[in-house]
């Protein structure tokens, strides 16, 4: 094909401006006033109205969400009439980015409102500001802390998860027997819901006089196998339980990753005369490390929101030796109605866990570095 | 009726030697109506009839009712709407109706019985399902964000503090009142129940109390009444009258054998684990004996300044005696909850004592899984030889022998109409109506001998002639509805206080009584005055004046 034939096509294929009148930009900028003016009206009419500062309004809050729909119209209308090409571009995006402000950005903004909030579902006098209240009693509040030293616990639990998950997917990577039968087997606790888990494993498999585990201990000669009185014990069976269901995820993330490890790799170190040990740690291991890295933290992540195991299983007890600050946050929120500390409680550990994650990605990434020039 | 207990009941009935005993009485009354007492049927009311007629539908025994079941019950007892409501008289009404959907009972019943009231009267009604685990949530919700949306609500008594007390419900009609007859309840569902400031706003359909249960067998024991006289036990070895015997009895039975099963012997069977607010009543069913003053309705708080009596005399008694009794429960009691304790703990044979609602009695001779069918015996709740007077602040002895306390845990449903009706008289009238047919004398017997959800209520519903004349077996009806009937209608019955957000007091004081029994406070005292400071933060953020004046008005004061 030559030059000449190929230019028109190339010209037809750009796409140019519209030209944008003065009279169609104005018009853009009327309609976009218009809607703007009628949900600030709707807005502070009824916010007014609420505030009891005049006697007329709606009797909901439907009729502002009707002029922000209305506005969100008007603003796309706006940017084609005033923008042209550029404004109907926009609009592939602008739905999306109102959606996220509508479902994502101002719930966690009246979210964070409602924290600093003394807001007793129960209480006669609504929802009140209480400044840093909420915060005082979350410093002073002993069922919290205690809450945050287990997830510390539970957290520190998913090193021990990570190293037996490894184990497992090592054994389903190698040339055993009914490979496939197992990596079936080994994911069906992942299947499970946690509630089902909490009721099959916690409260009748561990039941202290016919559940199966308990007469197997007794059989092994413990006496009283309560596997929920002691504080330490108790622990240990919900992260336990926990583990059971969740290993199996990381198991098969790190089979994916030692699956993909390239066979003429481990060959050439067997070549170079390496034994398995050395094959594992100094080939293997490292070359996983971004997938085992990715595991542990979306398994850290899954522990952070542990409640379901722990509500059915001991509610928190005993004494508060299994409760998580999610299972503590559910009883406040839930059982007491505890609108305005709930949310606090909440933010205050979304907040943790974002810089705890971050702080945690950032050492993974040094120590990658750091992994990847001592290998060099 | 709780669904389980029917089927239950059912399951038991359906042997053949207690078909023929029913052929038998069947005969019998045949051969009476024949020989005179057919001129005294003769004279029986239409209304004895249709009593009669409806505990036919489906029959004894005929398997659970279904939807027309419900369809047909509702259009036969429609006779108290045909008195007061034109036919077509409710055309273009809507209303909607809110309650639950648990074991697909509930709003499913109202909708069947509710149909042929819709086809009569023309008003359509819409429904709001809820499971039970939504519905505080849901109802709160409403309540403070102002978005009542429905018109008639089924709902818990302990909640009208949230809805009668903040005005959102609408006053019994006269009308209503007499048409439903509400001098049949029994005597704790009447006022203050239902009322605020002496108005009345409820229309009962449920009833709830705690009794309790004891092994008959332990008592008939001649090995553990010698072993009792041998260690010096006081009295008789017999079933326990008040809380002191419990405990002694308790401790008595450590080390001993049961002698049902053979395992180990245990006493009292407190729950130590909380059940979403609702463990919190265990303790109150030994406390109520000694906080319940027969001279003061209230025991919980003080009326005059909601100040907690969670932490005076009467409760740490309760709280040291669940603490002493400790050593003496099953091992891993610290996580039973309530559940636990009856279910598969009582039922499968560990343990001599237990206070539950009336389901463990019907379960305890019926279920498969009960192995003490035959060994259980019922009473009200055990009593005490003293009583603490909050006014006074002194442990008395009442003239009149031990004081009795039954504790009316959660006091039941009821059917509300709410106040966004009031400002439309035929919208008003369509949602009483609608509410006083659920609510009926004949229906409500109904829903007493068939799932539904619901308990008796009613001092009609323990005529135990009715209910052997539809099938049921007699001995086991009086044995279940007697003991709760005792407690029903007992003068210092302790009713719950119906105050906004009940509930968050008793969650609240499940997770400080969690770690009382850990060890995690030094005594009784400190456990109780946590739960007293915690209570008194929520009165604070509830509203101390609006908790105040509304105890006062659920009191009755």
């Amino acid at each position: 094909m030559d030059n000449a034939a190929a230019l028109p096509l190339v010209l037809d294929q750009v796409v140019r401006s519209d030209p944008v009148s003065h009279g169609r930009r104005r018009l853009g900028a009327a309609i976009l006033a218009a809607g703007s003016l009628i949900l600030a009206a709707i807005l502070i009419l009824q916010i007014l109205y609420k505030a009891d500062a005049i006697a007329f309004g709606f009797v909901t809050w439907r009729p502002v969400l009707y002029a922000y729909l209305l506005w969100a119209v008007t603003l796309g209308i706006s940017q084609v009439l005033r923008r042209g090409e550029a404004g109907a571009r926009a609009l592939f995006v602008l739905p999306a980015i109102l959606f996220i402000i509508s479902m994502v950005v101002f719930p966690l903004l009246f979210g964070l409102y409602i924290s600093f909030t003394d807001w007793n579902l129960s209480s006669t006098m609504g929802r009140r500001l209480n400044g840093f209240d909420n915060i005082r009693q979350m410093w002073r509040d002993p069922f919290y802390w205690n809450a945050l030293y287990n997830m510390v616990l539970y957290t520190l639990a998913v090193l021990v998860e990570y190293a037996i998950a490894f184990g497992l997917a090592l054994l389903l990577h190698s040339q055993i027997r009914a490979r496939k039968f197992f990596r079936v087997v080994f994911l069906l606790p992942l299947m499970l819901s946690p509630v089902a888990v909490s009721w099959m494993v916690g409260k009748s498999m561990m039941e202290i006089r016919f559940g199966p585990v308990a007469n197997f201990a007794r059989w092994l000669g413990w006496d009283t196998p309560a596997f929920f009185t002691d504080p330490w014990f108790a622990r240990i069976s919900i992260m336990v339980m926990d583990a059971w269901t969740f290993i199996p995820l990381m198991m098969i993330m790190l089979l994916a990753g030692l699956q993909a490890v390239p066979k003429e790799v481990t060959e050439a170190a067997k070549v170079d005369g390496a034994n398995s040990w050395q094959t594992f740690w100094r080939v293997v291991f490292p070359l996983t490390l971004p997938v085992s890295i990715t595991a542990i933290l979306i398994r850290i992540i899954f522990k952070l929101k542990i409640a379901d195991i722990i509500i059915n299983v001991t509610s928190g007890g005993p004494g508060g030796a299994t409760d998580s600050v999610t299972s503590f946050i559910f009883r406040e929120y839930r059982d007491r109605s505890n609108v305005g500390y709930g949310t606090l409680l909440a933010m205050v550990y979304l907040v943790m866990i974002v810089v705890f994650l971050t702080v945690l990605l950032n050492l993974f990434g040094r120590w990658m570095r750091g992994y990847d020039q001592q290998e060099a | 009726m709780k669904v389980h207990i029917y089927e239950r009941l059912m399951a038991m009935q359906a042997s053949r030697r207690r078909i023929l005993k029913g052929a038998a009485g069947a005969g019998a009354l045949a051969l009476g109506a024949k020989g005179g007492l057919g001129a005294l049927m003769t004279r029986a009311s239409a209304q004895e009839n249709l009593r009669a007629e409806i505990l036919k539908i489906p029959g004894v025994g005929a398997g659970s009712p279904t939807d027309a079941d419900w369809q047909r019950v509702g259009e036969l007892c429609l006779g108290g709407t045909r008195q007061t409501v034109q036919e077509g008289e409710f055309q273009g009404v809507e209303l909607t109706f809110m309650g639950l959907n648990n074991q697909n009972l509930h709003n499913f019943l109202f909708r069947g019985f509710l149909k042929p009231w819709e086809a009569y009267t023309g008003a359509k009604i819409n429904w709001i399902d809820l499971a039970q685990a939504d519905y505080n949530a849901r109802l709160q919700q409403s309540i403070a964000t102002g978005t009542v949306d429905f018109d008639v609500l089924e709902m818990g008594a302990p909640f009208e503090g949230d809805v009668c007390g903040k005005g959102l419900a609408s006053e019994v009609p006269d009308w209503v009142k007499s048409l439903i007859d509400m001098d049949d309840y029994v005597d704790y569902l009447k006022a203050p129940v239902g009322t605020w400031d002496g108005k009345l706003y409820r229309i009962s359909i449920d009833g709830d109390c705690h009794t309790f249960c004891y092994r008959t067998d332990y008592y008939d024991n001649p090995e553990f009444a010698a072993a009792w006289k041998e260690s010096g036990g006081q009295g008789e070895w017999a079933p326990p009258k008040t809380w002191a015997e419990v405990q002694a009895h308790s401790a008595f039975l450590k080390g001993k054998k049961d002698p049902l099963t053979g395992l180990d012997a245990h006493g009292f069977l407190d729950p130590l684990k909380g059940w979403g607010g609702f463990g919190f009543y265990f303790l109150e069913d030994r406390a109520t004996a000694y906080a319940k003053h027969p001279d003061d309705p209230a025991w919980l708080f003080d009326p005059d300044t909601m100040k907690p009596r969670v932490n005076n005399p009467a409760f740490v008694r309760a709280i040291q005696e669940v603490m002493d009794n400790m050593a003496n429960q099953p091992p891993d009691q610290i996580n039973a909850d309530p559940n636990t304790t009856a279910f598969q703990q009582f039922l499968a044979g560990t343990g001599d004592m237990l206070t539950w609602w009336g389901d463990v009695g019907a379960s305890a001779r019926t279920s498969d899984s009960s192995v003490i069918g035959d060994v259980i015996g019922f009473d009200i709740l055990p009593g005490s030889e003293d009583v603490y007077n909050s006014k006074t602040g002194q442990w008395e002895k009442l003239a009149s022998g031990a004081n009795y306390a039954p504790n009316m845990a959660y006091i039941g449903w009821g059917v509300y109409v709410m106040a966004r009706v009031d400002g439309d008289e035929k919208k008003k009238k369509a949602a009483w109506s609608a509410a006083a047919h659920l609510g009926g004398k004949d229906i409500s017997l109904w829903m007493s001998a068939y799932p539904s959800g619901f308990q008796p209520y009613r001092n009609s519903h323990f005529n135990y002639d009715e209910w052997e004349a539809a099938g049921y077996d007699r001995a086991f009806i009086e044995d279940y509805l007697g003991s709760n009937l005792d407690s029903y209608n007992h003068p210092n019955a302790a009713i719950e206080p119906r105050i906004p957000g009940i509930f968050q007091y008793y969650s609240v004081a499940e997770d400080e009584l969690a770690k009382g029994y850990a060890g995690q406070y030094k005594s009784a005292q400190e456990t109780a005055d946590a739960i007293a400071a915690a209570w008194e933060k929520i009165t604070d953020q509830i509203g101390r004046e609006s908790q105040i004046q509304l105890y006062k008005a659920s009191l009755g004061l």
